[in-house]
């Protein structure tokens, strides 16, 4: 029996494929749009609702100081969310490469844990913040209603917003929340190996 | 060096070490490709203040750490194992024997036994991996030790 087997001998028998070049630089294209593409759409999104919301204010010039409240909730609410998105960022694509894999996954760990702030404590600070502006701005373009029209009004907008608050938000947070706790327990694992 | 010569070059090393981690060659194939992607896009920036095989392995550890994401999602267990036992990659059965036994050892120990086995001197291993060189000569040893014991099983 052999005590000293050659490994390596074995190690390098491995066939590999080596792709083209011009295969590989194509994906990596691609690659580099997606990524921009997704970070340009969700600053996007939100600063073009925040600018329209702006526009309103200045173009109608609503009278109720409630109407100015709840327009400058939803900007706050908004501007918060996507300043601590965007924390997130050299975290998702910064230049984290050059890391031993230990520092590596001690940053995993912690855009995790940022993550899961962002889902919940975030997400619920949000929530209340965007409803009640919604809330405050609508107040003075519904009192000049009949009444049935402005407990129909609302009524709807409410309706939504519970729609959303308790059933697709917990939705969400609960299946992005399971997949972040399995990753979170890996990477412990992982970092207790690199302890031992 | 240009990144057409990196690629050539440095190919064949990355891919085995992502064979290694995972054991599965389309597997290995795309952590690796997504390693080069990683290496185009920062080879500007590199610094040369390790060497670039160092660097480049450095990626390749860090792909294969990240990988676990997209990879737990699915365990490979959850799979029927014959689909795994058909995809046979290499005739040589001691090679694969020896790529099973390493996919096996817990993620950390795959990464080392793959950069001692691609010849990396232990001093850089303990930078790419982030431990002190002792403790990786040690460790080094010890999955060595298991290897060659599963392997004596293995040959009985």
């Amino acid at each position: 029996m052999k005590d000293n087997i050659d490994f390596k001998q074995y190690w390098n028998k491995q066939k590999i494929e080596t792709p083209a070049l011009d295969e590989l630089i194509k994906k990596a294209n691609q690659f580099k749009t997606k990524t921009r593409f997704k970070l340009i759409v969700a600053n996007f999104v939100l600063l073009a609702t925040c600018m329209i919301i702006s526009f309103v204010w200045f173009y109608y010039q609503p009278t109720f100081l409630s109407t100015k409240i709840g327009i400058l909730l939803c900007i706050i609410a908004m501007i918060v969310y996507l300043a601590f998105h965007n924390t997130l960022r050299p975290f998702l694509f910064g230049n984290q490469l050059e890391l031993d894999a230990k520092a590596q996954l001690k940053q995993l760990l912690i855009l995790k844990e940022k993550q899961r702030f962002q889902q919940t404590t975030l997400l619920n600070g949000y929530f209340i913040l965007l409803s009640l502006g919604l809330g405050l701005y609508m107040y003075e373009y519904v009192v000049r209603m009949t009444l049935p029209w402005a407990i129909f009004t609302y009524g709807i907008v409410l309706f939504w917003i519970a729609i959303n608050a308790f059933y697709f938000r917990p939705k969400t947070i609960k299946k992005q929340q399971a997949q972040l706790d399995k990753l979170i327990a890996q990477l412990k694992d992982l970092n207790e190996q690199l302890a031992v | 060096m240009t990144f057409e010569e990196i690629h050539n070059e440095y190919w064949p090393k990355v891919y085995r070490q992502c064979m290694g981690y995972m054991n599965d060659p389309d597997v290995a194939k795309d952590i690796a490709q997504e390693t080069f992607i990683k290496v185009w896009q920062q080879l500007p920036k590199f610094r040369e203040e390790s060497s670039i095989g160092t660097w480049i392995f450095r990626i390749a550890v860090n792909s294969c750490l990240r990988q676990i994401r997209k990879d737990k999602k699915m365990p490979k267990s959850e799979f029927p194992r014959e689909i795994f036992e058909e995809t046979e990659f290499n005739s040589e059965p001691q090679v694969q024997f020896l790529y099973k036994c390493i996919s096996q050892l817990p993620e950390i120990e795959r990464i080392i036994i793959s950069l001692e086995l691609e010849e990396l001197k232990q001093r850089e291993i303990a930078k790419i991996v982030g431990l002190s060189e002792t403790n990786v000569r040690v460790r080094i040893h010890r999955i060595k030790e298991k290897l060659t014991k599963k392997f004596q099983q293995y040959e009985r």
